[in-house]
C-alpha cells in the first residue's frame, strides 16, 4: 500500500491534486461537487481522480450514486503515517 | 542493412521522448513534493536518457561507431539490440499510460 501511495501522489501527473482531494476527504466526506468547488477545480476532473484513487483502494464511496460521498478507505488510513508524509512534504 | 537497425534507431528516439515528458512530470512532482520517490523516479529517468542518447550518438552520429555499427554488426546482433530497444519503449509507454493517467 505504501508504494501505492507515493506512486499515485507523488509518481503521476494528477498526483498533487489527487493529495489535495484526499486531504480535504480527511476533514469530513464529501461528494465530488462538494470537492470541485472546495478545491476549485473541474468537476469531471474531480470525478477522474476519484475513480483513480477508488480503483487503487485509497478512497472508498458511500450512499448512492448521485451524490455519494468519499472518504478514505480503511487501507489508507492504516497507512496513514505515510499519507501524512507525503502531505508534509508538500508547500 | 535491414529493418531491424531502423527498428532499434526509432525506439532509442521514442524512448528518449516518453522518458523526457515522464521526466517532466517527476521533476514538477519533486520540485512540490521534496520528497525522495519522485526524485528517485527522475534520476531513473536520466540514466535511461543518457542510456539512450549514447545508443543513437553510437548508431548514427560517432565517425568510427556509426561506420562500424552500420556495416560490420551482424543481423543477429542487431535483432536483439532491436528487442532490447522495443520492450523498453513497450515498458515506458506502460509508465506512460499510469503516470498521465
Amino acid at each position: 500500500m505504501e508504494a501505492v501511495l507515493w506512486y499515485v501522489l507523488t509518481g503521476t501527473r494528477g498526483g498533487a491534486n489527487r493529495a489535495r482531494i484526499l486531504r480535504t476527504l480527511d476533514e469530513r466526506p464529501r461528494n465530488a461537487n462538494q470537492l470541485a468547488e472546495e478545491l476549485d477545480l473541474d468537476y469531471k476532473t474531480v470525478r477522474h481522480h476519484l475513480d483513480v484513487l477508488m480503483d487503487n483502494d485509497v478512497v472508498q464511496r458511500s450512499g448512492d450514486d448521485y451524490g455519494a460521498v468519499y472518504l478514505p478507505s480503511p487501507r489508507a488510513q492504516s497507512n496513514w503515517e505515510t499519507i501524512e508524509e507525503i502531505l508534509e512534504g508538500m508547500e | 542493412m535491414s529493418i531491424w537497425v531502423d527498428v532499434a534507431r526509432a525506439a532509442s528516439a521514442v524512448n528518449i521522448l516518453l522518458l523526457l515528458a515522464l521526466a517532466y512530470v517527476w521533476g514538477r512532482n519533486y520540485l512540490q513534493f521534496r520528497s525522495k520517490h519522485p526524485l528517485g523516479l527522475l534520476i531513473f529517468a536520466s540514466f535511461l536518457i543518457a542510456q539512450n542518447a549514447l545508443a543513437l550518438y553510437m548508431y548514427l552520429v560517432d565517425p568510427t561507431l556509426s561506420g562500424w555499427f552500420s556495416t560490420a554488426v551482424p543481423v543477429i546482433v542487431w535483432r536483439l539490440m532491436m528487442l532490447l530497444h522495443v520492450f523498453e519503449t513497450a515498458g515506458l509507454v506502460f509508465l506512460a499510460w499510469i503516470t498521465f493517467d
